[in-house]
């Protein structure tokens, strides 16, 4: 009674348990069985224990019950008359073997000419059931002779361009070789050796009243084994050295970056869902794209700021602001450097017209205290010039690819250490890398929205970034959030803003174990985890449950899926691993390692 | 063209919860009026008995009707401590007794019971629920709290829970299964450690039904969020 003739055919191979009690003789029908969605919950209950000999429900449909059986016990052989015989058929490919295939996004292809000889030829390249079909019509009138006149349609003009790279504009970032950094008497950058001055904190302390001091010091790669505060930041230094941001010419340097970390007069981290204060080699994950490199040298900028002012907008605001001085000093001298340039990354906004157009949604962190992030400063990944997501009202921003790989995100990073996407995430973020250079698709921008604090708010701006998705014509979209929590409300809002006006979409999050969804809608079936911890926790190793270049290739690979109605497999009930690396696999990636630093909380 | 590889899996489980709804409570308990309603299978004996392969009718019950008049026909679980003591899915007789005590204002008139198991979701969701909401808050009800008996109860006892609070009453869902409760999107639930058959507690305890139920209606003042769950202190198990 529990199922219908239309859901149990979803579950033929699910365990067959009867929802009530049934007596002898009952021939078995879907109306007897339980709702085998219902499962986990009964399992979790302890109302419901499945057991190895549990027939499934295509094994009992239309079998007659040997005697009583009661309510949410699972039905075995000795309970009936006979089991039915099942299907070889699988009917879920859980195979191992791949199959890849192109599908042709766009429209079906009809040409119409008018040609010299007086005959109007239509040419269908493609429909449903012909292919190839030409067809001649005569034109009316005396025509023959003249010139041949071109009636082809947009559609078609857009066909013999699908995909043609248009470039809008360029940027250059040039990565200049640090080999070494030093705090000393003056600063300056010198044979690849950056220098800060000592004195220059005095002079920075005083950018906000709420700071009370700051601290430099370098740590080397091989010296990481040292105690930190709470890990605040990760930022590159980079400046402008032509152009604005998005355009022209950045130097960014390479092999090292700038740590901000803080605690308050009496001593509180400033962080708010976990902090990674402890050994610095433990509490980063080195390599990931908000974090340090593997080689990096790390320069340490350590905040203290007022008391009790670390869960307040302000607070961690003014150990940012004074940090972006001392930086503001090293990008000056970088930007007269020449030293050696180890790589040169040009970035290209384009348009790639008769593509899909697409766009990736970043669901940023607007709930006030460090919950903020500054958006278009005046230089890569800094402060000044830039206006904050919460003072904009959290109302979805349009930045270009280029911006974002500019450094127009300044990260007042917040959350949890492991879920945080830091001021280094966004100038290297995977996602735009990937879905800018795929040659399928049609990146127009980068949309950032932010998370407010207050349920009705975050109804009214994702309403907002559905009337821009849906003028913006996609035919598809990522949508990412960071954290996890009350943030998944307005993620998943966003992810039905999308799918209500038919738009593909796949939803990128860290939920797995202990952020695992509190709320839902049937638009979110396309979903990737960015979960790295061996329990499912936030784990508080800075940077280590993020966006990566596995996460981004699994999520523009299943957008295209999406978008080319192939289907994809319904997520199990519950967070497994299995399933990352199931679809490693397919892509031929490789396996999500998990870490396993204890954290049970 | 965009090139595709079949076989992959969404990685994220995702719960599809109904819309919040919620009413907030505006009046001490001591002035409410107070409606009981049940999906646990609850009719007079001298009312037809519910089908108990799926039923979404519903039978009306005079709150004065003494509770020996009271039956369940709900084959969805073990009906044995319903048949020991009905205040066990339906407090009735605690509920007179919170009114004389003071605790609650008032009883309406009459209430609504039915056999949620297996229920079917659109006919509880679009009729028997609008209806019985309506009927409730015609006698100026207050305050609705429910039970369910099993699963696919609870999903329907849930339904109509959130039917009552879209009418403008404040309702808790006392539920032996809350995580379904919670997914369904029960507005407020209460969680006593109890079998399903007994949510409102052991039977013949009427000291644990009495805590139950008042800590319910507390709940429904205190609560303060759509969906907050309260796990209550009462433990009871049985022995089928």
């Amino acid at each position: 009674m529990s199922i219908t003739k239309e859901t149990v055919k979803a579950h033929l191979k699910d365990p067959a348990i009867f929802c009530c009690r049934r007596t002898k003789g009952l021939v078995i029908s879907e109306a007897d069985l339980e709702d085998p969605t219902l499962f986990d919950d009964m399992q979790d209950a302890g109302l419901l224990t499945l057991q190895d000999d549990g027939l499934t429900i295509e094994q009992v449909l239309g079998s007659t019950l040997l005697h009583d059986v009661e309510a949410l016990t699972p039905i075995t052989a000795a309970d009936i008359d006979a089991v039915q015989n099942v299907s070889v058929s699988n009917p879920v490919p859980v195979s191992e073997e791949v199959t890849i295939k192109k599908i042709d996004a766009a429209v079906p292809r009809i040409k119409t000419t008018q040609g010299s000889d007086g005959m109007i030829h239509i040419e269908i390249g493609k429909a449903n059931a012909i292919e190839g079909l030409k067809v001649d019509v005569p034109v009316l009138g005396n025509t023959i002779g003249q010139p041949a006149i071109n009636t082809s349609t947009e559609g078609e003009k857009k066909q013999d361009t699908v995909g043609t790279k248009r470039v809008i504009r360029t940027l250059v970032k040039k990565h200049i070789k640090i080999t070494d950094a030093e705090i000393g008497d003056e600063t300056s950058i010198k044979d690849g050796k950056i220098t800060i001055d000592k004195h220059i904190v005095d002079k920075a302390v005083k950018e906000d009243p709420l700071c009370i001091s700051l601290t430099l010091d370098v740590i080397h790669p091989d010296k990481r084994h040292v105690y930190t505060d709470t890990i605040m930041d990760v930022c590159p230094i980079a400046t402008k050295v032509e152009g604005e941001l998005g355009e022209g010419i950045t130097k960014v340097a390479d092999g090292v970056v700038f740590m901000l970390t803080g605690i308050d007069e009496d001593g509180v981290q400033i962080h708010e869902f976990g902090s990674s204060e402890g050994y610095l080699d433990e509490k980063m994950f080195f390599g990931h794209p908000g974090c340090a490199d593997k080689n990096d040298i790390i320069i340490r900028c350590h905040a203290v700021i007022k008391r009790k002012m670390g869960m307040t907008r302000p607070g961690p605001f003014a150990a940012h602001k004074c940090q972006d001085y001392i930086i503001q000093a090293v990008r000056n001298q970088l930007k007269t450097y020449e030293g050696e340039v180890v790589r040169e990354e040009t970035c290209e906004d384009i348009r790639r017209s008769g593509n899909p157009r697409v766009v990736l949604v970043k669901e940023i962190m607007g709930q006030g205290a460090m919950h903020d992030n500054v958006i278009c400063p005046n230089e890569p990944c800094g402060i000044m010039g830039g206006q904050k997501n919460v003072d904009c009202g959290n109302v979805p921003i349009m930045l270009t690819p280029n911006q974002v790989r500019d450094g127009s995100i300044h990260a007042l990073t917040c959350i949890g250490p492991a879920t945080k996407e830091m001021t280094r995430h966004y100038i290297r973020e995977p996602l735009v890398e990937g879905l800018a250079s795929d040659s399928e698709l049609d990146l127009i921008g980068v949309i950032f929205v932010g998370s407010p604090q207050v349920n009705d708010e975050k109804l009214w701006v994702s309403e907002r970034l559905g009337s821009l998705l849906e003028a913006l014509d996609i035919g598809g979209c990522i949508i990412t959030t960071e954290g996890f929590g009350n943030n998944h409300i307005d993620f998943i809002q966003h992810i039905g803003q999308a799918g209500k006006r038919g738009i593909p979409v796949v939803g990128v999050s860290f939920c797995a174990y202990q952020g695992q969804l509190v709320v839902g809608n049937t638009y979110a079936d396309a979903m990737i985890e960015e979960n790295m911890d061996q329990g499912g926790f936030e784990n508080n190793v800075a940077g280590c449950s993020c966006v990566t270049k596995e996460v981004a290739t699994r999520a523009i690979q299943m957008l295209k899926n999406k978008m080319a109605g192939v289907p994809i497999e319904k997520a199990p009930k519950k967070w497994n691993n299995d399933v990352i690396n199931h679809n490693n696999k397919l892509l031929g990636l490789p396996e999500t390692k998990l870490v396993d630093v204890g954290v049970l909380h | 063209m965009l090139t595709t590889i079949e076989g992959m899996q969404s990685e994220i489980f995702v719960p599809v919860t109904p819309k919040p709804i919620f009413t907030e409570l505006k009046k001490p308990l001591s002035e409410c009026k107070v409606a009981f309603i049940t999906a646990g299978g609850i009719h007079r004996k001298d009312q037809t008995p519910f089908n108990t392969s799926g039923d979404f009718s519903y039978r009306v019950i005079d709150f004065d009707t003494p509770s020996s008049m009271l039956m369940v026909t709900h084959g969805g679980f073990d009906n044995s401590d319903i048949n020991k003591d009905v205040n066990a899915m339906f407090p009735i007789d605690r509920l007179h007794e919170l009114v004389k005590e003071g605790f609650i204002g008032s009883l309406p008139k009459e209430t609504y019971t039915f056999m949620g198991g297996g229920g079917n979701v659109e006919k509880f969701r679009n009729e028997t629920g609008p209806e019985i909401a309506k009927k409730l808050k015609a006698q100026g009800v207050d305050v609705v709290l429910c039970t369910g008996g099993c699963g696919t109860c609870h999903r329907s006892a849930t339904i109509v829970t959130r039917c009552c609070e879209a009418e403008g009453m404040s309702c808790c869902v006392i539920a032996a299964l809350p995580p379904i409760a919670r997914q369904q999107g029960a507005p407020r639930i209460t969680a006593p450690h109890v079998p399903i058959g007994s949510n409102a507690g052991e039977p013949n305890n009427i000291p644990m039904q009495t805590a139950i139920l008042k800590e319910s209606l507390e709940w429904v003042r205190d609560c303060p969020h759509y969906n907050g769950l309260k796990v209550l202190p009462y433990e009871y198990r049985h022995n089928v």
